[in-house]
């Protein structure tokens, strides 16, 4: 080392006294417009799914409770709280935003003191740069997964038509696990589902192609995989977060999936039912619907001897006689049923409990009794002239076809009534329409107006492409009756349904009328129930709103052996009888082990 | 370019060639006459400058694959001559006499994917990782990111999390299924 060497370092202090060099930029040069600074989450957008959480690489997100916000159908009520210590402002949380609440601005200079300032919930916590527009948003077309649905193979409208072979053609094991690979596994839709099944891990299984596990997972919490795989009213994929930019997970054709897969014959070995131990405590079942038949599943599954009484011939209740076959073919029913038979459940048919066995021997030879005899009286509307004889209801039509009887035809009908059964009794119409007169002559109408009627859309999309009619915000005045014969329904204009205190009360106007020719009505404006087999202990009960039999969160009644679920106290779907079932058969455990 | 191609052809076995633009080609030829190729570029096609060296880990292949970009100023053109090297050994000759540079970058794929080049200067001295890294190559596909900083990063203290599915059922359906 030379001399020079030890000495350069010591000629910088002559600079010491001189005027700095650097100054401060005065330009005050805004980073790139797409630059990936400080976060910014639209927190009334965002929805706590937590899959920024969950894709953060550095562990740098938390979703924590933040006021304001509150759990509800479709929101956790948590927002992403964002640790800087950790962000390395890749910008995947963005990417993979399920809603795109959340961007990164291009703001990056801030300067404090205390560490603890750099975790802040981005959106709710107060910054500077909360209005900020520039800096990094998903681009349109980049997605970490896809935002289109696997498409569901479907009869087209003209091979459908005529027949009643089941519509939707299912899943093959590649679109299955295609789809089920969309998942983001939130669980949003846990909350939301009635039955609280477990979603994500059953669509899980779907992508590890293990259907057994997939089959157990269902089983935790829905015996009728086959039938809610086909029908149900699938309320988690209305909140699903894929929902927000692009099509909901096909959650109901995923759980069908598994329960297509596994062939009858291997449920008890994979759901470890071979052996039940029973408890000698007998439970009497009224109705063999969904409720009471996810009651008999799981009381059976305690040891319960299980005995259910159903008025009709088969059981399944409106799945059976509501449905459609091409919804639901009849062997998938008895596919779910058989097997909750085989777990040691009994069943007596064309028995009218109240009628053919008083409630009271129920009570006498059982330790509780379970009803859920669901609705099945049509409401009538009650026009002039419905009183016809060629007026139906879609129910008694529904199930009439379900029996196989021939029903008495016309070639011009009209259907008063916008929702599921509505359309259902349209559709079953048009086919048999078709193969008697090889043409469709069928309207449906109803007082909602378009877009608001209360079926799914697809089906009043598939009615259409049926060829049937569907000329919906008509209210019905009168039947016109000329020589005893039908001719017509006159309807006028429905100019709104409800009143301002929200009650039911359709305004008409009646200078816009018209008439729908037809020679047979068949009214489908809702059912009623019959309960009238309590009528001897309606007195140690209570009644709601609506005439409902009030109960405790266990669907226990006030008279203690009596449970009571399934439509005539909640929903109506087969998703709720199904929770109403479990929760009642827990209730009745719970019960019988604390005499 | 594509007589530049048959030249090299002449000499050494190309086994792929993609011409991706006028001015940029890719070749591909076995790991023995990799570094051979490149002098060859080098010296008699006059790509005298090395652009960068890079690798792409094929995981589900096995390989890895190096690419040598070569750039020739006066033709303005680049040349991206590519070698597959087994992932398991990962091992390639090194290319350092060639150019001063390629020092630093057989140090960086050394490091990021643990590949080794035998003779070449600075291998298993840290580039940018920490002197305190413990962990695999970060480069690697298979290096998981999330488990190496749950590992080796304690949680700051004061942090907590919420499972969405969870704080739903207890705020929306407490008594459960």
């Amino acid at each position: 080392m030379s001399l020079k060497d030890v000495l350069m370092p010591f000629t910088a202090w002559g600079n010491l006294f001189k005027t700095p060099v650097t100054i401060k930029d005065s330009r005050n040069v805004e980073a790139a417009p797409r630059y990936r600074g400080f976060h910014m989450n639209d927190a009334d957008k965002c929805i706590g799914c937590g899959t920024c959480e969950e894709i953060c690489q550095n562990a740098a997100i938390d979703l924590v409770e933040v006021a304001g916000y509150e759990a509800k159908d479709g929101d956790s009520g948590l927002r992403p709280m964002i640790d800087y210590g950790r962000c390395c402002w890749c910008a995947l949380c963005v990417d993979v935003c399920t809603t795109q609440s959340l961007r990164l601005t291009n703001e990056y200079k801030w300067i404090s003191s205390d560490p603890e300032d750099f975790r802040f919930v981005p959106g709710v916590d107060e910054k500077h740069w909360n209005n900020r527009t520039e800096g990094y948003t998903k681009m349109d077309g980049y997605d970490l997964y896809s935002t289109q649905r696997v498409e569901m193979g479907e009869l087209h409208a003209e091979e459908r038509d005529k027949s009643f072979v089941e519509m939707i053609k299912g899943y093959s094991l590649e679109q299955a696990q295609k789809e089920a690979d969309r998942c983001v596994e939130c669980g949003i839709c846990i909350a939301t589902c009635p039955a609280h099944m477990g979603i994500p891990r059953y669509i899980e299984a779907v992508r590890h192609g293990d259907m057994e596990e997939g089959l157990r997972i269902l089983y935790e919490t829905n015996p009728l995989p086959e039938i809610c795989g086909r029908i149900c009213t699938h309320k988690c994929e209305t909140v699903c977060s894929l929902n927000h930019k692009g099509d909901a997970l096909s959650i109901r054709w995923l759980k069908r999936y598994i329960a297509d897969q596994v062939p009858a014959e291997r449920y008890k070995e994979i759901l470890g039912t071979d052996k039940i131990v029973k408890n000698g405590k007998k439970v009497a079942i009224v109705g063999a619907g969904p409720a009471g038949l996810s009651a008999a599943h799981y009381l059976s599954l305690m040891g319960y001897q299980v005995k259910v009484y159903e008025v009709q011939e088969a059981p399944g209740g409106m799945t059976r006689y509501g449905i459609p076959e091409y919804r639901l073919p009849y062997d998938m029913i008895d596919k779910d049923i058989d097997y909750i038979k085989s777990l040691g459940a009994e069943f007596q048919f064309g028995t009218r409990v109240g009628v053919d066995v008083p409630l009271e021997t129920l009570e006498k030879e059982y330790d509780a009794v379970f009803a859920a005899t669901g609705l099945h009286l049509g409401r009538s509307t009650r026009v002039p002239g419905s009183d016809h004889k060629r007026v139906y209801q879609a129910i008694d039509l529904l199930r009439d076809v379900s029996y196989g009887k021939e029903i008495d035809l016309s070639e011009k009908i009209v259907v008063v009534g916008g929702g599921n059964v509505a359309m259902d009794i349209t559709r079953t119409i048009a086919r048999l329409q078709n193969k008697k007169y090889g043409k469709v002559g069928v309207t449906a109408t109803c007082l909602e107006a378009e877009g608001s009627m209360p079926a799914d859309d697809e089906e009043v999309i598939e009615a259409r492409e049926e060829n049937a009619t569907i000329d919906p915000g008509w209210g019905p005045q009168e039947i016109i009756v000329e020589n005893g014969e039908i001719k017509g329904l006159r309807v006028a204009k429905c100019l709104r349904i409800f009143d301002d205190e929200g009650r039911f009360n359709p305004t008409m106007d009646m200078e816009n009328q018209k008439v729908f020719e037809a020679e047979m009505i068949v009214e489908s404006i809702g059912q009623g129930m019959d309960i009238s087999y309590t009528d001897n202990i309606k007195e140690k009960l209570t009644f709601g709103p609506r005439g409902r039999i009030q109960v405790s969160p266990d669907f226990q009644s006030d008279i203690p052996w009596l449970f009571v679920g399934g439509d005539i106290i909640e929903g109506p779907d087969v998703i709720h009888g199904i929770a109403n079932g479990h929760k009642a058969a827990k209730g009745i455990d719970k019960f019988l082990k604390g005499k | 370019m594509k007589e530049i191609v048959n030249r090299l052809k002449e000499k050494f076995p190309v086994t792929a060639e993609i011409y991706q633009r006028d001015d940029l080609t890719f070749v591909t030829v076995e790991k023995k006459y990799g570094v051979d190729a490149v002098a060859y570029l080098k010296e008699y096609e006059g790509f005298t400058h090395l652009v960068l060296l890079t690798a792409v880990d094929w995981l589900e292949e096995g390989e890895f694959q190096l690419t040598y970009l070569l750039n020739n100023p006066k033709a303005k053109h680049d040349i991206g001559l590519r070698v597959r090297i087994d992932r398991e050994t990962a091992e390639m000759q090194t290319a350092h006499h060639l150019w001063p540079a390629v020092t630093t970058y057989e140090q960086e794929l050394n490091e990021m994917f643990g590949i080794s080049f035998p003779g070449s200067p600075r291998q298993g001295h840290r580039f940018i990782l920490d002197e305190a890294w413990q962990g695999p190559p970060p480069y690697r596909r298979d290096f998981d990111t999330k488990k190496y900083s749950e590992e080796t990063y304690f949680p700051r203290p004061g942090r907590s999390k919420i499972d969405p599915s969870e704080h739903m059922k207890k705020k929306l359906y407490p008594e459960g299924m």
